[in-house]
């Protein structure tokens, strides 16, 4: 395959800045695409080159396959990163790529078919030799054939959609008298959410933790694993913070691991980057979940502790290039840590907080990094997902990266909406997570310490202080001897975003 | 010149006793502080208190004499209470303010899907309206029995936060 010169990044925010950056790095173009909510967006101000695709709702623009190829074409490009989320996992569109001779950075349409199907993907695993959950092999056709393998499996048990993924289509079944109501609505969700409607089970594990492994293969037969990532904080099955290494995690357990993960990669002659998802039980039992066939939202903190840039080695696969690295040549060194800065109220069930970002000042430092995509004054759509930033810190020892991002939280500021930085700061502080203590159900099980805020008293009559001299300040601004408040440096008086009384 | 500062659910009598320079003597609900207050040129304020410093962020919102700031610790919602917004509250002429006769969504979104019409009897908890922002949707329901009386948005709409969406009677 021949060298790329020119990539179009079919995607939008954190991720597509990301992307933009090996580019630059590498010498490669860039062309950006946006939607009309997009137009001010900051990966179509750092591309070489952007283009307009369609209207708001990603239905009209982020997944419209033609209009992107087009544009593809248009601008000469000689590939495309997905990036993760909208068209990252179809292989509808890794195909036309392919059709239309657009190198498309990422496996082949087969293998995107056959990990998208989560009962085919299983039956990969299984004769490849790698543990999945106990379950069903084939999707279950009846109510009677449902029960008859719970008798087998064990209670509880999870009833999935086969299509499924971000949690729709997914029943947690306690007891026997709940599975045909279960099974009849993961049944029906899963029909509206994918247009398939078959669904499989599963046996429940208690207590899981979610950890998974990073893998590279080549076209040339050499794959890698770049060891795990403990995922276990989420909220609505969504991830939170992700390590590196996993607090969980053993060497000899560690190895075995990342064997399976390479043999997996192998077993489905996978081409790229790509993840092994794994739930590991307290006994340290581990079976494949799913493979995620693009780049994470997490692939940075793997970046910091391995010291290699994932997008530069997808990019050197898809033009063919044999891997430069073997598995020994590999290894972790410190403690990396990803907290998501999500656009949320966490006092408030996890609300969205769509709106204008009034100020922001990132953190800064030895060992930080963020990949965002927000600035001052610029409005957070209210059509695409809530992840506004990550921050990524370093430590060379896991508690160095626990108090290291501690400190960069606090520096950490983003006020006109409302984000996930306070709690995240207090889950940091959480006695639980500093001693590396917790599963999948972490953020349940300590919700009572984490919905505390720091107490302040004082802090109030501060606050009333600053609005009250504020409010006497913008009254005193049509006089002429306005200046008692308002010092020289201050600018504020004609800033535009603030209203005036 | 003394007036009420609202702070989430407590109102807060101040009053500005002196000033020289940045040096001020102010007293919130009896009780005198004396801060050195400076407005930075980044738009926060650099108060010190007694030794202590406080960073704090003042946001207006669109309605005016409201805010929300922000200090180390958490969010604040702030409202100046003035002899103008007495009477304006008191004449009910916000156009952004809620209460329990209207429902509001906090945060701007889109209207997926209104569930009653004008002039349909509604009962508490009944869900009313569902609004989406980014990618999830919230549900609003009828905070107290009670008549439809007007519906000021359709669905497919684009709303602002706090906009006043269904007013009951």
């Amino acid at each position: 395959m021949d060298q790329i010169n020119k990539v179009l990044i079919a995607n939008r925010g954190e991720i597509a800045i990301r992307i933009m950056r090996t580019c630059r790095e590498l010498d490669i173009e860039t062309v950006a695409v946006y939607s009309e909510a997009d137009r001010t967006s900051l990966h179509v101000r750092y591309a070489h080159e952007a283009y307009y695709i369609g209207k708001s709702p990603s239905s009209e623009s982020y997944l419209n396959i033609e209009k992107i190829i087009d544009v593809a074409k248009n601008s000469g490009a000689d590939a495309i990163h997905p990036g993760y989320g909208f068209l990252s996992e179809n292989a509808e569109f890794a195909k036309r790529c392919t059709e239309e001779g657009i190198t498309f950075i990422g496996p082949t349409p087969e293998v995107i078919v056959q990990m998208g199907d989560k009962l085919k993907a299983r039956e990969a695993m299984t004769k490849a030799g790698i543990p999945v959950v106990p379950g069903t092999k084939n999707a279950i056709k009846t109510e009677e054939e449902a029960l008859s393998v719970i008798k087998e499996i064990g209670l509880p048990v999870m009833i999935k959609a086969s299509a499924g993924g971000g949690g729709k289509g997914m029943r947690l079944v306690h007891e026997e008298s709940q599975v045909v109501a279960a099974a009849r609505a993961a049944r029906s969700e899963a029909k509206a959410a994918f247009g398939d409607d078959s669904v499989y089970i599963e046996k429940y594990i208690n207590s899981p933790h979610h950890i998974e492994f990073q893998i590279l293969a080549d076209g040339h037969g050499n794959a890698v694993h770049l060891f795990e990532r403990e995922c276990s904080i989420q909220r609505r099955h969504q991830k939170m913070i992700e390590e590196t290494p996993s607090p969980l995690m053993t060497q000899e357990l560690r190895d075995k691991m990342g064997e399976s993960a390479v043999e997996a990669a192998k077993a489905v002659n996978y081409t790229g980057a790509g993840t092994i998802e794994f739930l590991v039980d307290n006994d340290l039992n581990y079976y494949f979940l799913e493979m995620n066939t693009r780049l994470q939202v997490e692939h940075p903190i793997t970046e910091r502790v391995t010291g290699i840039d994932l997008v530069k080695q997808q990019i050197k696969i898809a033009e063919g290039q044999e891997l430069e690295f073997t598995q020994e040549d590999l290894f972790q060194k410190g403690h990396s840590i990803e907290c998501r800065i999500y656009a949320e109220d966490p006092d408030n069930n996890f609300m969205p907080s769509p709106g204008k970002i009034y100020k922001i000042s990132e953190p800064l430092g030895l060992g930080v990094r963020t990949d965002g995509y927000v600035y001052e004054g610029y409005e957070i759509p209210i059509y695409y997902d809530s992840m506004i930033s990550k921050l990524i810190v370093w430590g060379k020892t896991r508690d160095e990266a626990i108090n290291r991002m501690r400190r960069a939280l606090y520096e950490y500021k983003i006020t006109g909406v409302k984000t996930s930085i306070k709690f995240l700061e207090r889950i940091m502080n959480n006695r639980n997570f500093i001693d590396g203590k917790y599963d999948t159900h972490f953020i349940e099980k300590n919700q009572e310490q984490l919905a505390l805020s720091i107490p302040c008293e004082d802090c109030d009559d501060i606050v009333i202080i600053a609005a009250f001299i504020d409010y006497l300040d913008k009254i005193d601004k049509n006089r002429e001897n306005n200046k008692e408040f308002a010092p020289a440096q201050s600018r504020w008086k004609n800033t535009p975003i603030i209203n005036q009384f | 010149m003394a007036i009420e500062v609202k702070l989430e659910d407590r109102i807060a009598w101040v009053n500005l006793i002196s000033q020289k320079d940045n040096i001020l003597e102010v007293e919130v609900d009896g009780v005198v502080y004396k801060v050195d207050l400076m407005h930075t040129a980044d738009g926060t304020f650099s108060i010190i208190e007694n030794g202590h410093s406080y960073n704090i962020e003042l946001v207006p919102h669109k309605q005016p004499k409201k805010y929300t700031a922000h200090t180390l610790y958490k969010s604040l919602e702030v409202e100046i209470i003035d002899a103008e917004a007495r009477y304006l509250k008191n004449r009910g002429s916000n156009g952004f303010s809620s209460n329990e006769n209207t429902i509001s969504s906090p945060m701007p979104g889109k209207v997926v899907k209104i569930l009653v019409n004008e002039g349909d009897k509604v009962k508490e908890g009944e869900i009313l309206i569902i609004i989406s922002a980014m990618k999830m949707e919230s549900e609003y329901s009828a905070p107290k029995d009670g008549i439809v009386n007007k519906i000021n948005v359709k669905n497919g709409d684009t709303i602002e936060g706090n906009q006043i969406l269904i007013e009951l009677e």
